[in-house]
């Protein structure tokens, strides 16, 4: 048994002990996990290493926070409550309409920040009473925003499992539109109907007036949209024109949050700002997290170890070894799987369409953020519900997950009939 | 660009820094701190 | 004081204590090691003799100029574009101390990207430098750096990088890898400036040939290879043979036209320079490695690259005896010699000829400790 072997039994121990029966959270048992793989390597403490590990995402952590704040502006404005009223006003008596129109609600944040948890607790936080009040019990509401969280991840512009997985083998992010469409709209609109449409009741406009905030709309209208159309307008422009809009995501979304200011709602920037920072620590502080974790796998060899065993796998096992594994590290991060997994896949898989296959991993990979123990998607969605125990959640997005397990599987399998067809 | 960035990123560290001090549990200071770490290097243009 | 407020103390204090450990070592960084100047080295310049925007910038770098007793032909020595590939920095540090020109003039940049030199590349687990034992018993330590600038010095990276002569995008980055920022602007980045002072240079003195110094993951496809603009094509077989007398084996492959702002593509369309780029094989920077050390980087050992070697997933031959610095080392070195020899053949009006290089054999009987000399 190699060395690197028991130090990764040793790290995934720890890390699963902290998580599990000391009930820290993710981040503080990644940094207990970094932290045994450093004395059991004979690296000392190694803060040096655990340092440099967080900088991996730096970039990352602005981006998350800078979007959390823009989308607490932009619920404390009520414009999230506003898009609700219109949506539910317009399509109440067309479920079959409105279910996929509230999924792609939830799934927004999501899809511009590249984090689920994002998704979940912002938008997911206004789309789940909605669901609620249309009939759907609570795990159900929370099984619904969950999967919008990762699907929401995947969809473009943003999907940072996709930015890592190709950053591995020098691809860059670009021309994976197409792909990541296909990979997660279908599917957000099979299981919005799938869960939702059982549950739903056609309900008359005075029956669900009451239940919803239809009074801010009514005094501010349309322009409460304005920072969401305006940062959408600047992420356009931003790759169209990068020459003149390239100011990243953190710049478009504080412009977004500060707009927020003036259209809406009157709230307080600085108590919103830290509240929304606030929510955001704990996925920043996996980041971190999983950055020191990486680090002490790269140091210690224990990442050659994993890549060089993925890849002695069976070509006929390889997509086996896929559906298992990178989901199963997921538990750790999806992130982390990505980089730790997806790079070294995606080198086996030479000869298939690149862009396609690194988008199908990484939606194989957001189902890292499902698995428990830190299953953050589905955590999060029990809060956000009020369901106590997440495994109700849980329950209900074990046939999602297979479903989009095969569904990336085939993305795999025809990826150049698929780039053929665009 | 640059000294917008840093601007945002020292912003991003005082928020996370007001949230370590009112925070009442010290697992989610602890992770609050982790964040922290890269922000201050980079806002010190140190790493 | 409230209980909540003494575990932030706590635990503030403890990551100010981190921050302060860590943040030394990532200072110390920045200390730039000495090279000694050796017999042939006529004068050292700065990069910003040719493009003064970079003077005062931590893109400046030194450029070591062995001027020839005889007149003849020029040739330009690139090391450290990415200082994470030691054989690039080391090949060039090896002739700044031991070569001569006899003919013509000798160009070396050690330090191409000098910003490079000052970080490490997050999540790598690279060690922040490595040592050689020289006969005297002292010690020289260089450093090991990252891919790219330091973004300390060049920061934030665009979503998307895109090569400002040809309009193609790259992932963002590379906005701060040297060999995607050429030929390089004066309103750009740190990095594409740096670009532009290296043709600047080029252009002025008007440099005959330029080879840029690599090494490459054992995973990576371009390996153990000559890359080549088509004008330095002809050459570039010769040397290919040449070298093949040493018994060193070499791949030979044309600079892809589609791939923009690499030194073999942008040198040779800029400037009338022959541009070619070289790698070695450095398992150190590779995806699959085992543990990471000084060890690794020296010696190019690895028990997971041989096990992938097995099973058919590299592009170089790898078994038990790694690819140690020597040999590395030795393999610029040779082809720089060669690369010299047939530009004196192809234009014998303009000869390079020189002397003093360390030859492959003597450096892996020696060891590369032994053509280092002492530094105060």
């Amino acid at each position: 048994m190699p060395f690197e072997f028991t130090l990764f039994l040793a790290m995934v121990g720890v890390f699963a002990v902290c998580a599990f029966a000391v009930k820290l959270p993710v981040s503080l048992s990644m940094l207990a996990a970094a932290l045994t793989g450093l004395l059991v390597s004979g690296n000392g403490l190694g803060i040096r290493h655990l340092v440099e590990g967080t900088f991996g995402y730096v970039d990352t952590i602005l981006v998350i926070a800078t979007a959390m704040i823009f989308m607490r502006a932009v619920q404390e404005s009520g414009a999230l409550d506003a898009l609700n009223v219109v949506i539910i006003k317009r399509f109440r008596t067309v479920p079959a309409l409105l279910l996929p129109m509230l999924m792609l609600v939830a799934m927004f944040p999501g899809m511009i920040t590249g984090s689920s948890s994002a998704s979940v607790l912002t938008a997911g936080a206004v789309v789940a009473p909605v669901l609620m009040i249309l009939g759907l019990p609570a795990a159900e509401a929370g099984a619904f925003i969950a999967l919008a969280g990762i699907l929401g991840m995947i969809a473009p512009p943003v999907n940072i499992p996709a930015m890592i997985i190709g950053g591995g083998i020098d691809m860059p992010f670009v021309g994976f539109e197409v792909p990541l469409l296909l990979l997660t709209m279908p599917l957000a609109v099979i299981f919005s109907l799938t869960i939702g449409l059982k549950h739903v009741k056609k309900l008359s406009w005075e029956a669900l007036a009451p239940k919803l905030d239809t009074e801010t709309y009514e005094r501010y209208g349309i322009r409460l949209f304005a920072p969401i159309l305006v940062v959408a307008a600047l992420m356009v422009l931003g790759k169209v024109v990068p020459k003149y809009f390239g100011m990243g995501l953190p710049v478009v979304f504080l412009i977004g949050a500060a707009l927020a200011l003036f259209v809406g709602k009157r709230f307080n920037p600085l108590l919103a700002a830290k509240s929304a920072v606030a929510d955001a620590l704990p996925v920043l502080g996996i980041l971190a997290g999983v950055g020191m974790f990486i680090q002490v796998m790269t140091l210690t060899g224990v990442r050659g170890f994993v890549v060089v065993s993925a890849l002695s796998v069976p070509p006929i096992m390889l997509y086996a070894a896929i559906a298992i594994t990178i989901p199963l590290f997921g538990a750790v991060s999806s992130f982390g799987a990505s980089s730790v997994l997806g790079v070294p896949f995606l080198l086996a898989l030479l000869g298939k369409n690149q862009i396609v296959t690194a988008a199908a991993l990484s939606l194989i990979a957001s189902l890292g953020d499902f698995m428990p123990p830190t299953a953050l998607s589905a955590i999060f969605a029990a809060q956000v519900v009020g369901v106590e125990k997440y495994s109700r959640v849980l329950r209900h997005l074990v046939i999602p997950s297979i479903v989009i397990l095969a569904w990336a599987l085939v993305f795999i399998a025809y990826s150049k009939q698929i780039a053929a067809m665009y | 660009m640059k000294i917008l960035y840093l601007g945002i990123a020292a912003a991003i560290l005082a928020l996370t820094a007001w949230n370590l001090w009112t925070e009442k549990d010290w697992r989610k200071q602890a992770t609050a701190a982790m964040v922290a770490i890269p922000l201050l290097l980079r806002v010190l243009l140190i790493k | 004081m409230q209980k909540n407020h003494i575990s932030a103390a706590i635990i503030s204090i403890l990551t100010l204590a981190a921050c302060a450990v860590a943040g030394a070592s990532f200072l110390e960084h920045r200390k730039v090691e000495p090279i000694v100047r050796g017999p042939g080295v006529t004068e050292v310049v700065k990069l910003s003799a040719w493009y003064a925007g970079l003077a005062g910038t931590p893109a400046d770098t030194d450029v070591y100029v062995f001027r020839g007793q005889n007149p003849g032909g020029s040739m330009l020595v690139i090391g450290g574009t990415h200082p994470n590939e030691p054989s690039s920095f080391l090949s060039a540090v090896l002739l700044i101390e031991n070569a001569s020109a006899e003919s013509g003039t000798l160009y070396v940049i050690p330090r191409a990207n000098a910003s490079g030199f000052t970080h490490n590349d997050p999540q790598e687990g690279a060690p922040l430098a490595y040592s050689f034992t020289l006969p005297d018993g002292s010690k020289r330590t260089f450093r090991y750096g990252s891919r790219a600038t330091n973004p300390v010095h060049q920061w934030p990276d665009t979503d998307v990088y895109v090569h400002a002569a040809s309009g193609q995008t790259l992932s963002g980055n590379e906005t701060r890898n040297l060999n995607r920022g050429y030929p390089g602007r004066t309103d750009g980045t740190l990095t594409e400036k740096a670009c532009y002072g290296i043709t600047e240079m080029i252009r002025a003195e008007k440099i005959d040939l330029s080879i840029d110094l690599h090494e490459a993951s054992p995973e990576y496809p371009v390996i153990n290879a000559i890359v080549a603009h088509e004008r330095a094509m002809p050459i570039a077989s010769q040397v290919v043979l040449g070298l093949e007398f040493s018994d060193i084996t070499i791949g030979l492959e044309p600079s892809p036209k589609n791939l923009r702002g690499l030194t073999h593509r942008e040198l040779g369309d800029a400037t009338d320079t022959l541009a070619v780029l070289m790698e070695t094989a450095n398992p150190s920077q590779g995806r699959l490695r085992s543990r990471t050390d000084e060890a690794l980087v020296l010696t190019g050992k690895d028990p997971y690259y041989v096990k992938a070697q097995k099973l058919g997933r590299l592009y170089v031959p790898f078994d038990e005896k790694g690819h140690p610095i020597e040999e590395r080392v030795g393999r610029h070195l040779t082809a720089i010699g060669e690369f010299a020899f047939a530009m004196s053949g192809e234009y014998p009006d303009r000869p390079i000829e020189l002397s003093g290089v360390p030859g492959y054999d003597d450096l892996g009987a020696k060891g590369l400790g032994a053509f280092l000399r002492t530094a105060d």
